[in-house]
């Protein structure tokens, strides 16, 4: 178990998280294996990034604060509902995404959508924000509140190096 | 068969809208219900198409209230995954009510492989939910109402014909349904 895992999530219910759904990825493995044991939220994992979504935001529309958890690929197939359903009805669904295709990545098919990933975020109109250090681990949980401020989904992109990986 | 979804949501909106949290699919059955019997505990998903369901699970989680997610056999077949999430996760007081007219009703009544070979029911079933109930037409509402007196999930698949009656678009702002559907399940 790698740490920065347990202090990410720590940080993000510190700062009101309290419903998670994910989508696996390699680098996500720890924080998807603690919320699974975690009794302290309620956690869903979603078939896909869509349906995490629409998860988050029917968590929210319930009063709970969510998060969403997912590899950048996923960022590709969930363009349509972050327009029609997380910023048209201004919903705050923070957004952890394992940036693949980044230093340390070992799989060459990774790459394109690495590089997309930042342009689609800003074309999209969700503010994101990108950390490459551990010790950065709180500035991360602080996007739960901020989410709330910006009424709209804000997401952290984590790269191989923020996750002790690189 | 001789309901259409009009007819069908007209025969069980009293049930639910009465009683249960609603999330109300995108395009024309949203402006049916609407029409039909509006409310502040309808949440109108007006885009997003696929996650009526995912959104209402989503609500059922965080309370005790009835929550009936209506989707449509086009719109779950762009979700699949949803069956087996609900499969599993899938919470006591959680009903989606599969409105089945083999047809994408809102671009034309274009046919859906529900009108083919494809069992939704028969998928759901398979995806883990036990408790799965077909009905056509008016034999929807008696189904619904025992639904919502025992444990869930349930899913109901609801035949009826494909065609819709010609409403205009909600005329509220998306801001204002969210709000409006918060303020009703505090």
């Amino acid at each position: 178990m790698n740490n920065v895992s347990q202090e990410l999530l720590n940080e993000l219910k510190t700062n009101g998280a309290d419903y998670f759904s994910t989508v696996p990825c390699k680098l996500l493995g720890d924080l998807i294996n603690l919320l699974a044991e975690d009794k302290s939220v309620i956690y869903t994992p979603a078939a896909r990034e869509e349906e995490g979504l629409g998860l988050c935001a029917g968590a929210f529309l319930g009063g709970k604060t969510p998060v969403i958890a997912m590899q950048n690929t996923g960022v590709g197939t969930i363009i349509t509902s972050l327009f029609s359903l997380g910023l048209f009805y201004n919903l705050p669904i923070t957004m952890i995404v394992s940036h693949r295709g980044t230093p340390g990545e070992k799989i060459g098919t990774q790459v394109p959508m690495s590089n997309a990933t930042k342009p689609i975020l800003d074309t999209v109109g969700v503010p994101y924000f990108a950390f490459s250090d551990p010790a950065d681990v709180k500035k991360v949980g602080r996007l739960v509140q901020h989410a709330q401020v910006a009424q709209r989904p804000v997401a952290a992109l984590l790269d191989f190096d923020f996750w002790g990986k690189g | 068969m001789t309901y259409r979804r009009y007819e069908l949501l007209k025969d069980l909106a009293p049930i639910m809208v009465d009683n249960a949290l609603v999330v109300s699919n995108i395009g024309f059955p949203s402006q049916e219900l609407y029409e039909i019997q509006d409310s502040p505990k309808n949440f109108y998903m007006l885009g997003s198409m696929g996650l009526s369901s995912s959104i209402g699970l989503g609500i059922a989680q965080t309370t005790d209230q009835p929550v009936i997610s209506i989707d449509g056999d086009g719109s779950v077949l762009m979700n699949l995954g949803t069956l087996a999430t609900i499969g599993n996760y899938g919470t006591k007081n959680y009903i989606l009510l599969l409105v089945d007219n083999g047809a994408y009703g809102s671009t034309g009544d274009q046919p859906t492989h529900t009108s083919g070979r494809t069992d939704l029911a028969g998928i759901a079933r398979a995806a883990g939910i036990d408790s799965v109930h077909v009905t056509q037409d008016a034999g929807a509402k008696a189904v619904l109402e025992q639904c919502m007196q025992t444990a869930g999930p349930h899913v109901i698949v609801a035949k009826v014909a494909p065609g819709s009656p010609k409403l205009n678009p909600i005329p509220m702002d998306p801001g204002f349904i969210r709000d409006r559907f918060m303020q009703s399940i505090k």
